[in-house]
């Protein structure tokens, strides 16, 4: 329930949408409602005048009915609108607000989740919560305040109907639903996870599929992915299932109406001839048929609350989803801090620091650095000897346990997360590219740069051969996530994209992996001489005598 | 299976033969529950007549209203059961599309799908095969009822009064002409809006997947913008298909409420000048709307069928590419012994042209341990994919112990063979899952005996929950080289005659690297290895060098060892000279 509150909050930008929506669809159900009635009431009128061979005014039910025909049509179409229009300004606002609270937290407040799940809660959650406005709110609302102005004219003419058909109503509007959302409440939260869950599978079988078909493991993968469809299509079937006994429940009750009706006003009108049109018994001949056909038309009104209710499962548990996420706190989700302009030299000194795990072993103990602007230093260590963790140290991704991190002069803990990281220009270890042209992924860090940085960035990292055999050069699409390119080709695409990016420390995780020994040579060679004063470090477990580094530092091979 | 020039629509109805016996008995409860329809507005009308104007006293009109009652609970149970199994069919051909897709891909192999998004299948396979669903829960059975329900009405009205089943004949084909004008504007809009989904969630998957490096780059904030761009320009495209579809159900709804007005007014005035009984004309009265009703429903979950014509485009994409042609059946293989391996001129061209290997000619001995080496784009990798049974060649042969590769069985051949890829991808689950990856059943005892193979055994004891930790996708937590030896692990345990490995001792420290090759060392005696190679060490390990370049073998095709390549850092300078 906290959860629905808290979604109904984000609603308040879009509130006159909202109120216009539910007035709109008040006066189509009312016209609706009306038109029903009137038509009944003048069949009746009609009949029965031209049995008595007596005149009557047909020109005021006429006009009636074409003014709530006229209602019914244009209000539906113009509530459609505004809900509408209300619901998917209120999704495309989620979703930003959704990227807003998830980035801050990567990559550390994220290791819980599949990539999967959270493009699940991005995307099909939030489509999830398109019923709040059209299936939830308005119906709700305008459905209850349509009822009970009609249950007051109804009471006009006969209290005793007006009782039956609010029981009626109640059970349509509140006791369906309320059966329909204790039953369903288990099964729609069992298919919202289950439909994250397929997506993780599905990804996974796509993006593992190599290795499934090499290991002989696709079969069995198959299986899971189809068991996990089949406990999905189990818990759509129990939801599905329940909203159809919803909907059967409420065209019984509506068809129980219209009985009622019949069976309570009919004996109100005898003892009169069947001539008179009003005369004879407590009630008005063709106002039994009018009152009969608006006890059918009135569960109209409450006709979708079923419905609602069950979405309203859906759209809680989604909704629970999408704050589970948001209401995660993160040491890197500081925002505030020095926003200081980027300096041109930029020192680096790391003093006895500490880095430990969520407690445990230390990856990182009493580790001192200092890097000189313009310095370039290689640091030589085998993995595990927490070099990557030094990477994610320096550009402010995770904090030191103990120990002083000291950037251009000022603590680590001082500067503003973005400012810090415009220090860098970083090739991270496991670097991802993305989909879309080579040059959009070379331009990552510097999206306006010239076609000469980027021609020399290319130099640098050893792309031309791999340039001169695509058939758009620069802006040939690289597939998904660089999947055309070879692991090697990706590294040094990763190495250009850092050299491009416009920053004062170039740090470069393993650029020579997946390289041969001369290749990953002749990449160094060429970064050193290509750094324009900027200060490099690189961390790499190869061998690097005989380049030109200032200084080669090792560090320990202990895990 | 493939679909050559599959329209959506036509994919639709292709699918319907999957749902068995329940379209028919859909069909079936759809007629009952109409048919119904007519006795029950006779009745309604029969009974007030007979009180309004014969003064006909209630307790003569009782059984009329247990006749209703009845009717009316008939009805509902209809209703229920007819949904019902209207989504039972929907989730049977749900679910075999789902498996014809998954089939589908998997067929076509992870070389084809390499230029594909994985977001975008993985959304066709999930929220796409859905919208199909959707299809045939509701748009199918309210189509049936659109055909079956106006029918049964206008036999009903016809012997009454002509002009009344005149006015609905007339205004019903109409509805149908302008929802189809209408409609098919919606339907490249909705294709459209459904292209537009696909990419959101292609995007999306790329952005969280790669959010630390757009980071890195203070490129997360600028993603954040193009979220909402792509959020807004989804929200434009879904408004521009809503309000077609508005558009559509107000002129439905507006000849609906005209026509039943006119007739409305036709039978007032033949009532009032007495020139029809009352009965007939509440009766027909009440029908009408009953006539309009399925094709108002009709509008209602027409963006069903349009939802599933935008899905069927992106599953009829990847159902028309047509896997690389094999035999359906390889023959049999199995092998205890070391497999030799003999290239003969194979080339290879890829689906967008490119050639992976020209003319590469090399033998491999039974139980040698080969390094594959050459500058990156030399064919290392299309001969490990070619080894796997990803492509195949398309000029030459490949022979397996003297049989070619392409007539053995590949699910049989795979089971031959152990592969560490350069990237592993562990899946979700266990450390435990990922080691037993291609040995399924094997024991604890044997997974922690190759994790201790693989020098992985310390660093997963000291995880919380040991061989029961759960890692998620590239195996957060684990650091590049524990992922690594967690693939090597699984190797291990395969236990297969053919070992392929890509830079085995990559991202190794010194000391596991050197526990490593120790393992390795172990381990390839009695097994063919071919090994992609970078690095001294690796060239080093092994018994002879294949040196690639350009897609051709340019040293090292012979049997015996070069003279001379002993030493890899020779083999280095050898190779320069070559380039």
């Amino acid at each position: 329930m906290r959860s629905l509150f808290h979604l109904l909050a984000l609603l308040k930008p879009y509130w006159l949408w909202v109120l216009a929506g539910i007035l709109l669809s008040l006066v189509t159900m009312v016209a609706n409602i009306a038109l029903m009635a009137t038509s009944g009431w003048f069949i009746t009128a009609m009949g029965l005048a031209g049995v008595a061979g007596a005149g009557m005014n047909y020109f005021s039910p006429a006009a009636l009915i074409r003014a709530c025909a006229i209602l019914r049509t244009g209000g539906r179409y113009l509530e459609r609108l505004v809900t509408h229009e209300a619901t998917f300004r209120l999704l495309a606002a989620l979703r930003r607000w959704f990227y807003d609270h998830l980035e801050p937290l990567a990559p550390g407040g994220l290791e819980a989740y599949h990539s999967g799940d959270l493009v699940a809660r991005l995307q099909g959650d939030i489509d999830r919560l398109q019923g709040v406005i059209t299936r939830v709110v308005t119906p709700i609302l305008a459905g209850g305040l349509a009822a009970a102005i009609c249950l007051v004219f109804v009471a006009r003419y006969d209290l005793r109907l007006a009782l039956v058909l609010a029981v009626l109503l109640a059970l349509a509007g509140l006791g369906l639903p309320l059966l329909v959302w204790i039953l369903g409440r288990e099964p729609g939260r069992a298919a919202v996870e289950s439909a994250a869950a397929l997506r993780v599978q599905a990804i996974d079988h796509v993006q593992g599929m190599a290795e499934l078909l090499a290991f002989s493991a696709d079969e069995n993968h198959r299986s899971h992915f189809l068991a996990e469809n089949r406990r999905w299509t189990k818990a759509k079937t129990a939801t599905a299932s329940l909203t159809y006994l919803g909907q059967a429940g409420s065209g019984l009750l509506a068809n129980l109406a219209l009985w009622s009706a019949l069976v309570l006003t009919l004996p109100l009108t005898m003892g009169g001839g069947a001539g008179g049109g009003a005369a004879g018994g407590i009630l008005a001949r063709p106002d039994v048929v009018m009152l009969a056909l608006l006890a059918m038309a009135l569960f109209e009104t409450v006709a979708p609350l079923p419905a609602a209710v069950l979405g309203l499962t859906d759209l809680v548990t989604s909704a629970r989803r999408l704050f589970a996420i948001a209401d995660l706190r993160s040491d890197s989700a500081r925002r505030e801090g020095l926003d200081a302009p980027t300096p041109d030299r930029c020192p680096l000194v790391l003093e006895r620091v500490r880095f430990t795990y969520n407690s445990g072993p230390p990856i990182l103990e009493d580790f001192s650095l200092t890097l000189e602007p313009g310095e370039r230093l290689a640091l030589v260590g085998s993995s595990g000897s927490g070099k990557s963790t030094l990477v994610a140290l320096l550009v402010g991704l995770c904090m030191p346990t103990a120990g002083r991190i000291i950037l251009a002069g000022r603590s680590a803990r001082d500067w503003n997360p973005e400012a810090q990281r415009r220090l860098f220009a970083v090739a991270p270890q496991d670097a991802r590219l993305f989909t879309g042209s080579l040059r959009e992924n070379l331009t990552l860090g510097h999206p306006d740069a010239g076609e000469e940085a980027i021609a020399r960035v290319c130099r640098t990292a050893l792309l031309e051969d791999v340039l001169a055999t695509l058939p758009e050069g620069l802006d040939t699409p690289i597939g998904a996530a660089g999947a055309t390119l070879s692991g090697g080709q990706a590294r040094r695409v990763g190495v250009a994209r850092a050299l491009l990016k416009p920053a004062p420390v170039v740090l470069l995780d393993e650029p020579t992996e997946g390289l041969d020994s001369a290749m990953g040579r002749e990449l160094l060679t060429r970064v050193l001489a290509d750094l324009e004063g900027r200060s490099l470090l690189v961390i790499t477990h190869d061998a690097v005598d005989g380049l030109e580094f200032d200084r080669v530092v090792e560090i320990g091979g202990r895990e | 299976m493939s679909h050559p020039t599959l329209t959506p629509a036509a994919f639709l109805k292709s699918r319907r033969p999957l749902a068995g016996g329940l379209f028919p008995a859909t069909v079936l409860i759809a007629t009952c529950n109409g048919a119904l329809l007519i006795p029950q507005a006779w009745l309604v009308a029969s009974i007030a007549e007979a009180a309004l104007f014969r003064d006909v006293p209630l307790e003569a009109l009782w059984p009329r209203f247990w006749g209703l009652l009845a009717l009316f609970l008939l009805r509902a149970v209809l209703t229920w059961t007819g949904e019902r199994v209207a989504f039972a069919m929907a989730q049977r051909v749900g679910t075999a599309a789902r498996a014809e897709l998954l089939d589908h891909a998997r067929a076509l192999g992870p070389v084809a799908l390499a230029g594909e998004r994985v977001g975008a299948l993985a959304t066709s396979l999930v929220e796409g095969v859905e919208a199909l669903e959707g299809y045939f829960a509701r748009f199918l059975p309210a189509m049936i009822t659109t055909v079956l329900i106006p029918l049964a009405v206008l036999v009903a009205v016809l012997p009454l009064d002509w002009i009344s089943a005149l006015v609905l004949a007339v205004t019903a084909p109409l509805i149908p002409f302008f929802m189809i004008l209408i409609g098919k504007g919606a339907e490249r809009l909705n294709q459209r809006q459904w292209a537009r989904l696909t990419r959101m969630g292609a995007r999306f998957l790329d952005a969280i997947q790669g959010l630390t490096t757009l980071k890195l780059f203070n490129a997360s904030r600028r993603e954040a913008e193009t979220v909402s761009r792509m959020a807004e320009a989804y929200r434009r495209d879904t408004m521009s298909v809503l309000r077609v579809a508005f558009l559509s159900s107000l002129v439905l709804e507006f000849l609906a409420t005209v026509s039943i007005a006119l007739i409305a007014v036709f039978i007032g005035f033949r009532l009032f000048w007495g020139e029809m009984a009352f009965h007939r004309g509440l009766f027909i009265l009440l029908l009408a709307p009953e006539f309009y009703l399925p094709l108002r429903n009709l509008g209602i979950h027409y963006h069903a069928r349009m939802d599933a014509i935008g899905a069927a485009d992106g599953m009829i994409r990847l159902l028309n590419r047509s896997p690389a042609s094999r035999p359906a059946q390889g023959a049999p293989y199995q092998a205890n012994t070391p497999v030799g391996l003999s290239f003969e001129e194979v080339t290879v061209t890829y689906d967008n042209g490119v050639k992976g290997l020209t003319g590469a000619t090399f033998t491999v001995s039974p139980g040698e341990h080969v390094a594959l080496a050459g500058p990156s784009g030399a064919g290392k990798s299309t001969l490990v994919n070619l080894l796997l049974r990803f492509v195949d060649p398309s000029a030459g042969r490949v022979l397996a112990d003297g049989f070619p590769l392409d007539g053995l069985s590949v699910e049989d051949w795979r089971r031959s063979l152990a592969w560490v890829p350069q990237r592993p991808h562990l899946f979700q689950g266990s450390i435990a899952d990922a080691i037993r990856l291609g040995s399924p059943d094997a024991s604890l005892n044997l997974v922690e005996e190759a994790a201790r193979q693989a020098n992985a055994h310390g660093f997963i004891r000291a995880l919380p929950e040991g061989y029961d930790q759960p890692i998620g996708e590239g195996g957060n937590r684990l650091s590049g080289g524990q992922v690594r030896r967690l693939a090597l692990a699984r190797a291990f345990l395969r236990d297969a005659p053919l070992l392929l490995l890509d830079e085995p001792t990559a991202s190794l420290d010194g000391e596991s690297e050197a526990a490593v090759l120790d393992a390795l060392g172990r381990l390839t005696v009695g097994r063919t290895v071919l090994t992609i190679a970078h690095r001294p060490e690796t060239l080093r390990a092994a018994d002879r060098v294949v040196w690639l370049e350009g897609g051709r073998v340019v040293e090292g095709s012979g049997r015996r060892p070069l003279s001379g390549i002993t030493d890899p850092r020779e083999a280095e300078s050898q190779k320069g000279g070559v380039a």
